[in-house]
């Protein structure tokens, strides 16, 4: 299989792509062999889907070329990336939600007569990949009834329907299951050995480890190098990627858990979407110094479970209680009068980005007496406040307490919110996937502060998809699957496999703790 | 928030003004092109009074007539600056209007609904109370009260089923707007007392606020002279012969105040982080509910109060069969705050700006071929160009630079791209 | 009966209309809250056509000699030029809000503004007063269909279908009936429909498909446009008598309204366009109309005020999109201007 080894079918050579102030790609070369599974390694914001943006036609670099087979070619659109047999599936899936499964994989590849759909061979077309290659989809269905899984398993044939031959996968396993994560290796395995090629695009080392022929690594934007998987390790990888030895563990002594902060009993949180509760009867505890964590695949009710417990969306059933008091119907700001929260969107809820870093800084407390007189702000008090967060939280920014929020970087951004909540001093934490989205010195930065918190004798509540973070971070685990607690594990004595069963629904606890039979 | 970011404040002031400026040459031109346009086709019209127009347009303020020989004349003409400022005074109001709900995330296209509401209340005050029963300046202050109260509540009601059923603000705002239209001649054909039917024309309007309600011989009837009036604190004196009175003034003391209100309170804050951003405001604890309702309340207050001081003139008339149409001075509201870009201050300069093209539309009828609907017309291309104002504000920041930013010079925009990718959730890895 | 079926379709017929001009636009991702604007432009248009061309010995003679067919035609060539305008005008807000990525309800607000200015402006300057209309004759006499146009006696009696559907009606409205539903399969049934539709739910994900989302943003607006034009001027044509008077009363905003609680679909929306078409009837004509055909107008002689059946409309509207809000599906990406730069 690898007698081909000279043949490379794309190359990417010196490819440079600027974007108003910042150089996204500098100097980047890329060369996929056939038939070989070439893993794309960086960390967040290192340049990789600017530089597959450029592959599939999105964007157009500045400099260098693309070559098929040797042969120059331009890429102008997604258009010519398909004529080229190239397919991608991006990292947030491009399916329109209100159209059924098949409309989506024929969108732009449709056959017509007279300009009217014609429907019937496409969907024989697509019965016959599915079955070839065990990906399982119900073509009638419309795409937001579908699991993730599914719609991965869409854009995938979508790929397949254009007899693509060049496959470009941009993190596709952050929303699977790690079963599900090994279905889709296999798949790709079995790609390559058809003579497909095939480039992969990951921060995780484990999956890149086990799938992937080449790796190579870009850092910043710049081309760091290519190396067989074979010849190297998790470690060595690591140190390319960052540029500097990296800690894979958080460091942390043992929990001493306390007196429960948090109660909720038999809590239910109505969905939006579907007529189902997205919580359904949820019970637990959060206990004074330990990290809480809520595992569970995305979409499983973490997010409408943080939602009831914070007041933005009403509960229908069960009682929630914050330091001794019944909070169950409170409104936000009663709420938070116990309990800081550091929001999953830290657009959406957690700043507003026409504000200045210190209008947000005071989001919550702006009529407290310190930063008010008779309904007039007290613009020198904020203004001491926020310097005295910027400083003790090293948030940087361009112009300190005045500086837009939106023109500050993602980082500092979340470091601003962080400040904010945990300067609030409230006896709960809840922090929703504090690290997404973020480079390895902030998140090595944000866990050391919620660690911090948790010694200090607060009760850290985080949810998380990432299940490193899961199991470095928690001091307890419970796993959400489909709106419901199915099962309470203690990150020293479980493995990542077990942890992926429970979040895929194949294995539950019953109430008492104890693992319930054919579940 | 004094001295936050001053130099970079300045410089998008600037950038705004500007902005601005350029669209009023912008429509000033498009009514321009549209004059000479006409009377190039027209067969009685032509180049002569074309060019007529489009001096009109850009100067008509200062125009004076025409002379003996039938040319026009010019220079300063007190009354038609001050009608302009009087007919500035409900536009700043209605600008406000819209600025504050502008705010607040909130497009206020309900100004002119509120308006009606204002002037049926403010008018049934004024002429409702017998002179003989209360001192004329407390009749005044009680129509001035009744009108802004009328406005606010008319307000609500877009306000509150955007807070409680999500439903578009424009559309409520259109409906309320047509239902005022309706209940005022309701109101008024159904009170017959308020009308002064003009016998050789047919025509009926409510009686001008300065006619009072008067006993004479055992019936109530409508003297001149006797009923409320707002002061004109002399300004008569400095524009001889036009309409001009205090009210301009206690325009723009409210200006003032809402501007205080929106920079300096705890209030203002609250309803901007609502507009910035509702989601983050709800998480923050603020009731945005509570802040979108009164957000349109104080829209429709001011609102209210531009149709009370305008019609507490007394020397106005109001046309009450208006079901099918509804006031400009409302609609209006729209371009004056978007060409202040929403500042409170900018409003008072754009709504005398505003009105300055009325007078400038009559002169054009008065004195021309051409009617005044070519400032509307003006009007509505620089509410087009402000949809795309920011675009204009960064074409006018790119000519002033030199080379395009460095990284390192600009950090400010290169976190803007950051961000961008951010918010589509981190696409660009 | 027949007069109030037949009112409600001269209301209903336009409504749907232009709400299918909505839907146009918005399954592109555009909203158009200028339909009210560009329904006075087309109105105006129309009406400007049918004004000069009645001066053509053509269409004169035609009218002497009641030569039906050429009048029929006359009546499309104007709905033709409405609706071609009426696109022109709509280029307006498209250039604003794909090329410029402006605030689409600004825009939408200018040219609702910038309409009744424009067409009063000229309409003064041509007929020197505030209505625009025909040249001679009104528009019965030039364009309905009535049982002389087939030759048939007057007194004849079509039984109720024949009378409700053939005798004194448009052509114009079942000229759009026939448009309604083959824009409807068009954009149910072919490639276009299918692309147009997907730049108004996930533009990234058209993209990214190969799909010119700015292309169909146009198509979607331009559509709209000369639907909405068009509509403009069956509403003149068929309800006031063929004048223009730069103003449709809020028609504009209650067919935005039927459009929503239509959910953006046209057989909800043909639904609704009939509901709203009755209140419009009822406000316009309460006063003659006839239910059971006794002779006595029932809603005339309740102890109502007139200015309540005029109201009814809006306050309907109001009612209608409060039930029906929490329910709406709106096109995903509408309003949101699309950046081929950022994704």
């Amino acid at each position: 299989m690898r007698t081909m080894e000279s043949e490379n079918i794309i190359e990417m050579l010196h490819i440079t792509k600027e974007f108003p102030g910042i150089i996204a790609n500098d100097d980047i070369t890329l060369q996929l062999r056939r038939g070989e599974i070439h893993a794309l390694l960086g960390e967040n914001g290192a340049g990789k889907s600017t530089l597959m943006s450029v592959l599939f036609g999105l964007y157009q670099p500045e400099k260098g070329i693309i070559k098929k087979n040797g042969q120059e070619v331009k890429i102008h659109d997604p258009n010519d990336a398909t004529a080229l047999g190239i397919g991608m599936v991006h990292q947030h899936f491009k399916l329109i939600e209100v159209f059924t499964v098949l409309d989506n994989i024929i969108l732009g590849a449709e056959t017509t007569k007279m300009g009217f759909l014609q429907k019937k061979e496409a969907r024989a077309k697509v019965e016959a990949l599915s079955e070839r290659y065990g990906l399982k989809v119900d073509l009638d269905s419309k795409v937001e009834d579908i699991t993730v899984g599914m719609q991965q398993r869409v854009e995938i044939l979508k790929m397949l329907y254009r007899d693509n031959e060049i496959l470009i996968f941009d993190e596709p396993t952050a929303v699977l299951t790690p079963q599900e994560i090994d279905e889709l290796m296999t798949t790709m395995k079995e790609f390559a050995k058809e003579g497909k090629s095939i480039l992969f695009i990951s921060h995780k080392l484990n999956e890149i480890m086990s799938v992937s022929d080449r790796v190579t690594v870009l850092r910043k934007g710049k081309y760091i190098g290519t190396v067989d998987a074979k010849d190297t390790d998790k470690q060595s990888l690591s140190n390319m990627m960052v540029g500097r030895p990296v800690q894979l563990e958080v460091t942390k002594a043992p929990a001493r858990p306390g007196e429960a902060v948090l109660d909720v009993r038999e809590l239910c949180v109505p969905s939006r979407s579907h007529k189902k509760n997205a919580v359904n009867h949820v019970s637990f505890q959060a206990r004074a110094g330990e990290i809480l964590c809520i595992a569970g695949i995305d979409g499983n009710g973490q997010t409408e479970l943080i939602h009831g417990l914070t007041g933005l969306e009403k509960s229908s059933g069960g009682t929630v209680t914050l330091c001794g008091e019944d909070i169950s119907h409170a409104s936000i700001k009663h709420r938070g009068a116990n309990m800081s929260h550091i929001p999953e969107d830290r657009h959406k809820h957690g700043l507003v980005l026409d504000f200045t870093l210190e209008q947000n800084l005071v989001l919550q407390r702006f009529n407290e007496k310190r930063f008010q007189t008779h309904g007039f702000i007290n613009q020198g008090a904020v203004r001491e406040y926020a310097g005295q967060l910027i400083e003790q939280y090293d948030v940087r920014s361009g112009q300190g307490p005045v500086t837009m929020a939106r023109s500050m970087s993602g980082g500092n951004q979340q470091k601003a919110i962080i400040a904010r909540e945990v300067d609030r001093e409230k006896p709960l934490i809840v922090a929703v996937q504090p690290t997404r989205g973020l480079d390895v010195g902030a998140i090595e930065y944000i866990h050391s502060q919620l660690v911090a918190e948790r010694d200090r004798g607060r009760a850290v509540l985080l949810v998380s998809l990432e299940l490193d973070e899961v199991m470095s971070l928690s001091d307890r685990i419970l796993v959400m699957y489909e709106g419901e607690i199915v099962g309470e594990l203690d990150p020293k004595q479980t493995t990542v496999q077990e942890l992926g069963l429970y979040m895929a629904g194949a294995k539950r606890m019953d109430r008492s703790g104890k693992e319930e039979k054919g579940a | 928030m004094k001295n936050q970011g001053r130099t970079l404040l300045q410089k998008d002031g600037t950038k705004t003004v500007l902005a601005s400026l350029l669209s009023i040459v912008i429509g000033l031109a498009v009514g321009s092109i549209l004059v000479l346009v006409v009377g190039l086709f027209s067969d009685n019209l032509g180049m002569v009074s074309a060019w007529e127009g489009i001096r009109l347009i850009f100067f008509g303020i200062l125009n004076t007539g025409r002379n003996t020989s039938g040319s026009l004349t010019w220079g300063f003409n007190p009354q038609s600056i001050g009608n302009m400022l009087f007919r500035a005074t409900p536009l700043i109001l209605t600008g406000l209007s819209v600025s504050v709900a502008f705010k607040t995330g909130l497009f206020n296209i309900g100004a002119p609904g509120q308006y009606l509401m204002g002037t049926m209340v403010t008018l049934a005050i004024a002429l409702g109370i017998p002179v003989s029963a209360l001192p004329s300046p407390v009749i005044w202050l009680l129509a001035f009260l009744g009108g802004v109260l009328a406005g606010a509540l008319w307000g609500c009601i877009p306000g509150l089923v955007k807070a409680l059923l999500n439903i578009n603000e424009v559309l409520a705002c259109i409906m309320t707007n047509w239902i005022a239209a309706n209940l005022v001649t309701w109101f008024f054909d159904a009170n017959k007392m308020f009308q002064n039917t003009v016998e050789n024309t047919k025509s009926s309007y409510v009686y001008k606020t300065a006619y009072g309600r008067t006993m004479v011989d055992g019936v109530w009837t409508y003297v001149d002279g006797s009923g409320v009036q707002t002061a004109k604190l002399g300004l008569n004196k400095i524009f001889p012969g036009s309409q001009v009175n205090a009210g301009i003034l206690i325009a723009i003391l409210i200006a003032i105040g809402v501007y205080i209100l929106m920079i300096k309170t705890t209030l203002g804050y609250q309803l901007k982080a609502c507009g910035s951003n509702r989601h983050a405001a709800r998480y923050a604890g603020i009731n945005d509910k509570r802040n979108i309702v009164l957000s349109m309340a104080i829209a429709g207050a001011l609102s209210g109060a531009g149709a009370s001081l305008y019609y507490l003139a007394g020397n106005t008339e109001f046309f009450w069969q208006t079901y099918q149409s509804l006031p400009a001075a409302g609609f209006n509201g729209i371009p004056v705050a978007l060409l202040a870009a929403n500042n409170p201050i900018g409003v008072i300069f754009t709504g005398c700006f505003m009105s300055m093209l009325n007078i400038v539309g009559l002169q054009l009828t008065n004195l021309t071929a051409y009617n005044e609907y070519i400032t509307d017309v003006i009007i509505s291309v620089i509410v087009y160009l402000s949809a795309f104002s920011l675009l204009i504000k960064m074409l006018l920041s790119r000519r002033k630079k030199d080379k395009p930013a460095k990284a390192a010079d600009s950090p400010a925009e290169v976190n803007a791209v950051e961000e961008a990718s951010a918010e589509k959730g981190g696409e660009r890895a | 009966m027949t007069f109030l079926i037949q009112q409600t379709l001269l209301y209903a017929v336009p409504l749907m209309i232009v709400a299918l001009a909505g839907v146009f636009a918005e399954r592109s991702g555009i909203i158009n809250l200028a339909l009210e604007g560009i329904m006075i432009f087309g109105a105006f248009i129309g009406v400007l056509f049918v004004n000069m061309m009645q001066g053509f010995a053509l269409f004169h003679d035609a009218f002497a000699a009641k030569s039906w067919l050429t009048l029929q035609g006359l009546e499309l060539l104007a709905m033709l030029a409405a609706g071609v305008m009426g696109a022109v005008f709509s280029l307006l807000l498209s250039f604003a809000s794909v090329n410029l990525k402006a605030d689409q309800t600004i825009g939408g607000t200018a040219l609702n503004l910038m309409a009744p200015a424009l067409v009063l402006f000229l309409i003064r300057i041509i007929a020197n007063q505030n209505t625009l209309g025909m040249a001679e004759g009104d528009a019965a006499s030039w364009f309905m269909i009535k049982k002389s146009t087939f030759g048939i006696d007057r007194k004849t009696d079509l039984g109720f279908l024949g009378e409700t559907f053939i005798n004194k009606v448009y052509l114009a409205t079942y000229v759009c009936i026939l448009l309604f539903v083959v824009l409807s399969v068009l954009l149910y049934k072919t490639k276009f429909g299918l692309r147009l539709r997907s730049c108004g739910e996930n533009p990234q994900a058209a993209d990214s498909l190969g799909i010119n989302v700015y292309k169909m943003r146009y198509a979607g607006t331009t559509i709209s446009g000369a639907l909405a034009g068009m509509g403009g001027f069956v509403y003149a044509l068929t309800t006031a008598n063929c004048a223009s008077t730069g103003d449709v009363a809020g028609f504009g905003f209650l067919a935005l309204a039927v459009m929503i609680f239509g959910n953006w679909k046209p057989l909800n929306i043909a639904g609704a366009a009939l509901l709203f078409g009755l209140f419009k009837c009822i406000a316009a004509s309460y006063a003659s109309i006839d239910i059971n055909g006794d002779g006595v107008c029932m809603l005339a002689s309740a102890p109502i005020s007139s200015h309540v059946y005029r109201m009814l409309p809006y306050i309907i509207t109001l009612v209608v999109l409060a039930f029906t809000s929490k329910k709406s599906r709106a096109p995903k990406a509408e309003g949101i201007p699309y950046d081929k730069g950022q994704r």
